[in-house]
């Protein structure tokens, strides 16, 4: 695995690292530096969401030491936003003469994915889902298929940037809070909208485990703008589906976000869930279309060393003692795209 | 046993007819659906030909069924009025008795309406309706729109992988399928012509001021086109049990990814080579089984010579009749993979092999040539269909006649 996120993600001991903490209501990845792994010709001409797909994608092949990988899948709401504005602005400014193409290149959105193909000479399956809160489950489903047909690994990413102009974009339409938040204050701050995020994070999945593997992907279910009581069936579906109880799960890491008007969907899984212990993850991250990549990441971690980075967690009042056998993951996107992630040790 | 995976439904519309039937009539009259478009603010509006569907958003929303309605793109009401008439082929009405997946594919998104109001969406001064399409401008808008409007219950999802973005559609959904965890999907895409993408393919240098020449030796260049396409599949099983007509079978296809260039195919033709190979090899069928090729053909100077050089490759000196339908339909980017899979099931259906219009000379690296007359009354039964796309993106599907 490799994440560059808002967080000390992308390098030294996970449980070592201080929070990073945020009141302008958009977290901001902490970029690695990218020469150790982009040779300085290419990367001059690389934009911000290039260079952090394409170097998560090489630290992650790193990390698992599985070689090329058998198919290349990722997911990303946005795509490189950066291109997008830049090549519309081109052809104002320029009045629709000599431009520059590479922008136009780098927004389309298997950009990365071709970089990485080349990069890594695979050339063997490359897809890329670009459906908003669906982008990187679906990636991890179409991963899944390609492991069940025969595939003996792939790399599978998402990857997604915000960029300032977006972010006021999407501030006109209600995404963000009017009232900047400190982001560990984000559960306590119940208003309209949330705060925005970015990220990029590619795992390898392969069929059979190593001696490095983080944790098992047992389940997926995705929930297409279900009713508020589709979430709490939905779940009851997916455990009976994984033939399991509730109380199975040790823990639950959700993506509560402050956000009032999706609120409900989360009130309604505390009906189901009891007393099972709940983590929220997106103070960490913050809200993006693959969000749930940081996720699956987070619980993979913990899954492994069987410990929670407790230092990420301040507005925790008691953490759960260890013993995760099973993490389930619930996030939604605005409501309209929900997903369940199951992971085993 | 995997399940086979059958079509049973196809709707259409491109710049050469509304449905279906439209298109299957321009293609045997060989009626072009290039020219200059009517509806994009450029100035290369009567200088960059194009393949627009003729109708204004306005008509199209009347067509999709929904007009007056605010915030459906042209991409949307494209697809709506694709989408409508796949489902009543496929005599699809009430949807709550089959889960029904949507794996939908565009490139752009709703970039052809938000890119006449982005400057007003950036500028704190301006306010107005514009603002309702600031939601439009990514590439799942449109699928949802469609989705909603048409009742979908299953998967939802969008794929964007370029110029093959729908023939990737038409894998997943296929494959899902395969294993068992969808019985019926719709798949295909939608694209709308925008200023961004004429821009950016003319930054290319990639785009013929004259009706593009697929193949020929001074072809130059590719003319943009718009249109969406879907294709109803089905598991055999389900087929089965409803009694459902098949038009056909998606028996093969193969995703490679030629990892040599972003934007340029390898001279060798190496992806389109392995993609067509593993595709033939899924469906079971050899070589001299294929009666048809329908080639990704864009008319750029090195699609053309490596896709080529890949049918040399493959078919040895027995290369079978194969021609673009680009000329007819302009590049439609991420719809070009299913219009064409559509036009691979109409060769099956009335067998045909439709012309490769604009050719004149042999390309000298080449020694063979694509068919430039309309066959009639050909056995057709296997076909492959090419989409070759950025990112070194190479997507074959072999389409065959079903015989259970």
């Amino acid at each position: 695995m490799a994440a560059i996120t808002p967080q000390h993600s992308f390098e030294g001991d996970l449980f070592a690292q201080p929070l990073r903490s945020n009141t302008g209501n958009l977290l901001q990845v902490t970029e690695p530096d990218y020469k150790a792994f982009i040779p300085p010709n290419s990367l001059r001409r690389m934009s911000r969401l290039l260079k952090m797909g394409l170097t998560a994608a090489q630290q992650c092949l790193r990390d698992s030491s599985l070689g090329v990988p058998g198919a290349i899948i990722t997911g990303t709401g946005k795509g490189s936003l950066q291109d997008t504005e830049r090549f519309l602005k081109d052809i104002r400014q320029y009045g629709e003469k000599a431009l520059n193409p590479t922008p136009f290149i780098q927004s389309t959105y298997n950009a990365v994915n071709g970089m990485i193909a080349v990069a890594q000479q695979c050339t063997t399956y490359n897809n890329t889902f670009v459906h908003r809160g669906f982008s990187f489950e679906h990636a991890l489903l179409d991963s899944i298929l390609q492991l069940q047909e025969g595939a003996p690994h792939t790399l599978t990413g998402a990857l997604d940037e915000m960029s300032e102009e977006h972010f006021y974009i999407k501030s006109r339409i209600g995404y963000w809070k009017k009232e900047p938040v400190d982001n560990v204050q984000l559960y306590n701050t119940l208003s309209p909208g949330t705060i925005a995020g970015e990220g990029a994070v590619f795992f390898s999945l392969s069929a059979t485990p190593t001696a490095h593997t983080y944790a098992h992907i047992t389940g997926l279910k995705l929930l297409y703008k279900p009713a508020v009581a589709g979430i709490s069936a939905g779940l009851s579906a997916f455990l009976q589906e994984q033939q399991l109880a509730v109380e199975d799960i040790s823990l639950v890491i959700t993506g509560r976000n402050g956000d009032s008007n999706f609120e409900h969907f989360y009130t309604e899984l505390d009906k189901v869930l009891g007393t099972v212990p709940q983590l929220p993850f997106k103070h960490l991250c913050g809200e993006y279309e693959t969000s749930g990549a940081f996720a699956v990441w987070l619980a993979a971690h913990i899954m492994k060393a069987q410990q929670l980075p407790q230092q990420w967690f301040p507005m925790q009042a008691d953490f759960p003692a260890a013993g995760f056998q099973r993490i389930l993951i619930y996030n939604h996107f605005f409501g309209e795209q929900h997903t369940f992630v199951l992971l085993e040790r | 046993m995997a399940e086979r995976v059958l079509i049973t439904g196809m709707g259409m519309i491109t710049a050469i007819g509304e449905t279906v039937t439209a298109n299957l009539h321009s293609l045997t009259h060989q009626h072009s659906g290039l020219g200059f478009t009517r509806f994009i603010d450029t100035i290369y509006k009567e200088v960059l030909p194009v393949a627009e569907v003729k109708y204004s958003n306005e008509e199209l929303a009347r067509m999709a069924g929904v007009p007056g309605q605010p915030g459906y793109t042209r991409t949307s009401l494209l697809g709506l009025i694709a989408i409508q008439e796949a489902l009543q082929q496929a005599g699809i009405r009430d949807m709550q008795q089959e889960p029904t997946g949507f794996i939908n594919a565009s490139t752009v998104g709703g970039m052809c309406d938000t890119e006449k109001v982005y400057f007003d969406i950036i500028d704190p001064e301006k306010e107005g309706d514009f603002l309702r399409y600031i939601d439009t401008l990514d590439c799942a808008d449109c699928t949802q729109r469609i989705a909603d409007r048409t009742g979908i219950n299953g998967f939802v999802t969008t794929i964007s992988t370029a110029c093959s973005s729908s023939a990737n559609a038409l894998m997943y959904g296929a494959r899902l399928i395969k294993q068992g965890l969808a019985r019926r999907v719709i798949c295909g895409g939608t694209e709308a012509l925008t200023s961004f993408t004429i821009n950016g393919f003319n930054s290319l240098k990639n785009i013929d001021k004259q009706a593009c020449r697929p193949f020929d030796h001074n072809r130059n260049g590719l003319n943009l086109g718009e249109g969406a396409a879907y294709l109803v599949l089905e598991s055999e099983s389900l087929v089965k049990q409803h009694g459902s007509r098949v038009l056909a079978e998606l028996s093969g296809y193969c995703n490679s990814n030629e990892a040599f260039h972003p934007t340029a195919p390898s001279p060798e033709g190496d992806g389109a080579y392995t993609a067509m190979k593993e595709a033939l090899a899924m469906s079971g069928r050899s070589i001299d089984q294929v009666q048809y090729v329908n080639v990704h053909g864009t008319a750029t100077w090195p699609n053309d010579l490596s896709e080529g050089r890949a049918l040399e490759r493959l078919f040895g000196s027995e290369v079978p009749p194969f021609s673009s339908t680009k000329p007819f339909t302009g590049h439609a980017l991420a719809a070009a993979g299913a219009i064409e899979a559509i036009y691979s099931v109409l060769a099956i259906q009335h067998r045909l092999i439709f012309p490769n219009l604009n050719f004149a000379e042999k390309m000298e690296e080449l020694s063979i040539v694509p068919e430039t007359r309309l066959l009639e009354e050909q056995a057709v039964t296997t076909v492959i269909s090419n989409s070759f796309g950025f990112g070194g993106n190479n997507a074959s599907l072999v389409i065959s006649k079903y015989e259970g």
